[in-house]
């Protein structure tokens, strides 16, 4: 499989008033056309950071980041945004909802946002919605669901670019144990039934355990590479052996 | 720290918030001190100006009708016992020229220097007062010169004057005080003996005034009445005012509406301001409750807030005020539609200025320190703020406080105005404030409809712009409020001027059959003068309009009265005169027939007149005709006072009164004579005449002009408390865009442009500004729909007519701000770290 996502020697500096701390320091990783990879740390290792950077949002310090053969890392703000609008799509830990848009509207978003007709859409929104099973609450104001209701939909959002790579950021934090491994269960679902690329940040390892193979961070830099293969158990005890070996 | 320390690091915080709404508050107080100063001053300048007309003069004589009075009648005024001294005025409208094509209509008034000396002082400016020695020499208002470029030693020639009259040359510039004061300044101030004899009609001592011995008015009086032969008034210093005084009611009125529109706007700001900081420190409130602060205590720190803003406010808002009327002022003196020198910052008017400021501000802070003390220590633990405030819980409220507004703009009222009733004003402010409230509750479904275009125009950035005006809907209805009443002042005063405008031209084509007219200045034989005026070449017809004060005699009580001859056959013909009592047809003819009078509107109500009523006619010390009424007219020709004359046939007012001598002359056009060859041909005549032209035209459009420029000061007026809306704007989306941040950083995730955010912010505002300017082109129709109708039908016969040039203004206007106000807070969106606020959030 071609690479659709890499990251050469990524540095991200951030100012903490006189000095600068190192969130990331020199990370390099591939992720090919269809992976399903985990980046997993403890809190403060530097994952999210890692994730702003691969999906565009925010600039490495130095080290460059290619998205689908574009080094998005030497883009201004205009271009970088419409290649991440092109080429990616985000699932976040607080799901993220417009409170003011429907369901559909919400899916419907990246669409609006390209300034294309979101009715022209409508036959991907409605195939989006019955994806994730909220076909009948395509009308519904988001605080009109359930927090995993609205999780599914924040992912249905994120897939309806069909984006090269799909990003998500603790999208189980929020959620209790059920809920989350629905949402597991859809994101493995995409992945092996679309061959969506996806890269997940977390820091649960039964999560973890639904991706092919799972980075550790530690400290702003890849500590382990554990390859799991793909599978449909997502039994994650052998990533919690490997985990711990590692000290973790 | 002190607990109240929070108070002021809660306004800390938000420096450029709490710099917006000192400056709202700051605008309004502005507003009002500058109308209270306006208002002292315009009522300063008329009893000044009244007092400094007569001088030491107690007791005015004026001639009753336009003959004047004779030389000897002066004398005999001199010599009446108790009389110190006496000054004759000798007075006539007349057009100065300096070349052909620069002519100024002016009121030439003749003056005896020595008697003026000793009767009242005349401020001279520059140069030196008439002297008899220099009989050419004149004297100018000190404006009036620098507008038109003249000064002193220039030559001007009087239009009309006899063959030899010299021109005459400015050797002085007076005040625009006493005499400088009358018909906006036009005024020159002759010899009385130049004046007299520099036309061929002579021109007549129409007053002489009066310096009396203490303690002998009474009797002055007396030997007046006893011995006086000819037809005379007497007025007082008080009748001056009093006259004067009626030009101004209206501004006062207006001004006064004007202050409080500021200050409600300046109060939705407060609320809006105060409200938005609670709602967003909801947690920290909590939390200080959680740590066993006590309701009160909160109450004081949000009550602190609002002093604060009050204070500053005020005092900030008294200075730019004081600022503010000095400009308002120097425009009400170049407009000259109302009478104002000087600026008369009297500590009153400024410290009540600033309570009015504080009171309405701190009113205003109530209901956030209300709603901060409810807040419950269980806020503090919930994830965030508590969405969907309910409009209906503020409303009643906002409406409680523009009530206090109007209320407290009211105690003021008395304070500054002695004349007038404040109820119109009353009704317009409350129509304008109700209606406010009102858009404000209908601004969802508003919203709705407005946004549409946006949408079109904007794409998703007007989608998620309109959707955001749903977010917090009482803030959002306070923004669009507050800049909707300026908004709607703007329309409301457009649609009342163009009204009034539409009415002028109506009045002035309704009295001035064939559309161009002649004015001599001073009245003259008819017969006399009537081959000249016919002579006019391109006339179709010249009919004289004569004119005589008479009395009314009606149910033993006798009013003053302009009593007019016309032609009826002329009148009937051309279309002139609208009636709102009687035929048209049957009116003309009982004209014709004799023993019929048309009595204008005013007359008619004043009186309770209606067609068929007789009335009894009179000239003073002669016996009086009955006349039956055939009919009510809306307009007449303009009389001293507010009725307009009383109209019978020229036949009659020879025959019954006597009155062959007319000053005004009617002219029509033959057709197919081009417009402005006719007009040359009349302004050549009414030259040769010493007069005057007049066109309907003109006229009107100098009615419109007066009007225009009055409007347009109060137009700036209202464009300040636009102004004030416009910060209310920048307040609530600067909140929102704060509010918003994850929301913006997720929609940038997802894609979205630096531009588009800033496009979805702008969006947002100029669909505030476009409801607002909708809600003000309705409210503001409204308020001209009441002020038209309440007026009656004389004032606003033509109806109310919509300037729909203004009404798109307001409307585009209302977006321009707005959008022009979003910038900021579009900025401040566009700068909203994607990462930052995707990382700090629970």
């Amino acid at each position: 499989m071609p690479a659709i996502l890499e990251a050469r020697d990524l540095v991200k500096r951030y100012p903490v008033g006189p000095r600068a701390v190192d969130a990331l320091r020199g990370v390099s990783l591939t992720v090919d056309e269809g992976e399903f990879v985990a980046i997993m740390g403890t809190s403060g290792s530097g994952k999210s950071t890692m994730l702003h950077l691969l999906g565009g949002l925010d600039r490495p310090t130095s080290g460059e980041v290619v998205i689908d053969g574009v080094n998005i890392s030497r883009l201004d703000d205009e271009q970088a945004t419409l290649t991440r609008r092109a080429k990616t799509g985000f699932v976040f830990q607080f799901f993220n909802l417009i409170p003011l848009l429907t369901v559909a509207e919400n899916v419907a978003l990246p669409f609006v946002i390209a300034g294309e007709s979101w009715a022209q859409h409508r036959a991907r929104v409605d195939e989006l919605l019955e994806m994730v099973g909220l076909a009948e609450k395509a009308a519904h104001r988001p605080d009109q669901l359930s927090a995993g209701e609205q999780q599914r939909v924040a992912l249905a959002r994120a897939l309806a670019t069909e984006p090269a790579i799909l990003l998500a950021d603790e999208p189980t934090g929020n959620l209790d144990y059920t809920t989350g491994t629905e949402i597991l269960d859809l994101l493995w679902d995409s992945s092996e039934r679309l061959g969506q690329t996806i890269v997940l940040v977390t820091h649960a390892a039964h999560a973890a355990a639904y991706a092919d193979r799972v980075l550790v961070v530690q400290d702003g830099a890849i500590l382990d590479e554990i390859a799991l293969g793909r599978r449909r158990d997502h039994e994650a005890r052998p990533l919690i052996a490997r985990l711990a070996a590692l000290g973790l | 720290m002190r607990l109240g320390d929070v108070a002021w690091r809660g306004l800390a915080a938000r420096p450029l918030r709490t710099a917006l709404t000192v400056l709202g508050v700051a605008l309004g107080v502005a507003v009002l001190a500058a109308t209270l100063i306006a208002s002292q001053a315009t009522t300063e300048t008329v009893r000044r100006a009244a007092q400094e007309l007569y001088g030491s003069a107690e007791l005015r004589v004026r001639a009753f009708d336009a003959e004047g009075f004779t030389p000897r009648s002066v004398t005999m005024l001199r010599q009446i016992p108790g009389v110190l001294n006496a000054a004759a005025v000798s007075e006539k409208r007349g057009q100065v020229a300096v070349e052909p094509d620069r002519v100024f209509p002016m009121l030439l008034l003749g003056l005896d220097p020595a008697d003026e000396e000793l009767i009242r002082p005349h401020r001279v400016a520059s140069g030196t007062f008439l002297d008899p020695g220099q009989p050419e020499g004149v004297l100018l208002t000190e404006r009036w010169a620098r507008d038109n470029g003249f000064g002193i030693g220039d030559e001007l020639l009087l239009n009309g004057r006899r063959q030899g009259v010299p021109p005459v040359r400015v050797v002085g510039l007076v005040a625009d005080t006493g005499f400088g004061a009358l018909a906006s300044g036009s005024v020159m101030v002759l010899n009385r003996p130049f004046l007299a004899n520099a036309f061929e009609i002579p021109v007549p001592v129409r007053y002489v005034d009066l310096q009396l011995a203490p303690g002998r008015g009474d009797e002055v009086q007396a030997a007046i009445d006893a011995g006086f032969t000819e037809p005379f008034v007497i007025e007082t210093v008080a009748d001056a005012e009093l006259q004067l005084d009626r030009a101004q009611a209206g501004f006062a009125g207006l001004a006064f509406l004007f202050s409080i529109v500021a200050l409600a706007v300046g109060a939705f700001l407060v609320a809006n301001t105060l409200g938005m900081t609670v709602a967003e420190r909801t947690r920290e409130i909590g939390l200080l409750r959680a740590a066993g602060t006590t309701s009160r205590q909160v109450l004081g720190i949000v009550l602190r807030q609002g002093a604060f803003l009050a204070l500053a406010g005020s005092v900030a808002g008294v200075l730019l005020g004081m600022l503010v009327a000095v400009a308002l002022i120097a425009f009400l003196q170049s407009t000259r539609a109302v009478l104002v020198t000087g600026v008369p910052f009297h500590p009153g008017a400024l410290l009540l200025a600033a309570l009015l400021g504080i009171a309405v501000t701190l009113a205003a802070a109530a209901l956030p320190a209300l709603a901060a003390a409810r807040v419950s220590p269980l806020d503090a633990l919930r994830p965030s703020r508590q969405p969907g405030r309910r409009l209906g819980d503020r409303l009643p409220w906002m409406a409680a406080l523009v009530g206090g507004a109007v209320l407290l703009g009211l105690l003021a009222y008395p304070l500054d105005r002695g004349r007038g009733s404040p109820a119109g004003v009353l009704l317009g402010a409350g129509i304008l404030l109700a209606g406010t409230l009102l858009a404000a509750v209908l601004l969802q479904p508003t919203s709705v409809v407005v946004g549409r275009p946006f949408e079109w125009l904007f794409g998703a950035e007007g989608l998620l712009g309109r959707a955001n005006l749903g977010r917090d809907r009482v803030r959002t209805a306070l923004t669009v409020g507050a800049l909707t009443i300026g908004l709607a002042a703007v329309v409301a005063l457009g649609s009342v001027s163009a009204s009034a405008r539409a009415t002028a031209d109506r009045w002035v084509t309704s009295i001035l059959p064939g559309g161009y007219g002649v004015r001599l200045g001073v009245a003259d034989e008819v017969d006399a003068i009537r081959p000249t005026i016919e002579g006019i070449t391109g006339a179709r017809l010249a009919t004289p309009i004569v004119e005589t004060p008479a009395v009314v005699i009606r149910g033993g009580a006798a009013h003053e009265a302009l009593l007019a001859g016309i032609d009826p056959t002329v009148f009937q013909d051309e279309g002139a005169l609208i009636f709102t009592q009687g035929r048209r047809s049957a009116a003309f003819e009982a004209l014709r027939r004799g023993g019929a009078v048309l009595v204008p509107e005013p007359v008619a109500v004043r009186d309770g007149l209606s067609v068929g009523e007789g009335i009894e006619v009179a000239l003073p010390g002669e016996p009086s005709h009955r006349l039956e009424v055939a009919g009510v007219v809306a307009y007449s020709l303009p009389s001293r006072g507010a009725d307009g004359a009383l109209l019978v046939s020229l036949a009659e007012a020879r025959e019954l009164f006597g009155v062959t001598r007319g000053e005004l002359w009617a002219v029509a056009r033959q057709p197919g004579v081009p417009e402005n060859t006719f007009r040359s041909a009349v302004m050549e005549t009414a030259l040769g005449l010493g007069g005057q032209a007049l066109t309907a035209a003109d006229l009107a459009d100098e009615l419109g002009r007066t009007l225009g420029r009055l409007v347009g000061l109060f137009d700036v007026l209202a464009l300040l408390a636009v102004l004030i809306g416009g910060l209310g704007v920048v307040n609530t989306l600067a909140m929102g865009v704060g509010e918003r941040a994850r929301e913006i950083a997720i929609l940038r995730s997802h894609g979205m442009t630096v531009g588009q955010v800033q496009a979805m912010v702008v969006a947002e505002a100029a669909i505030i500004g476009a409801v607002g300017g909708l809600a003000a082109v309705g409210i503001g129709l409204l308020v001209a729909w009441t002020t038209v109708t309440l007026a009656g039908p004389r004032e606003f016969a033509a109806g109310l007519a919509l300037p729909w040039g203004v009404l798109a203004a307001v409307v585009l206007l209302g977006i321009g701000v707005a959008s022009v106000a979003g910038i900021y807070p579009a900025r401040a969106a566009a700068r909203t770290s994607i990462t930052e606020n995707l990382r700090h959030f629970e």
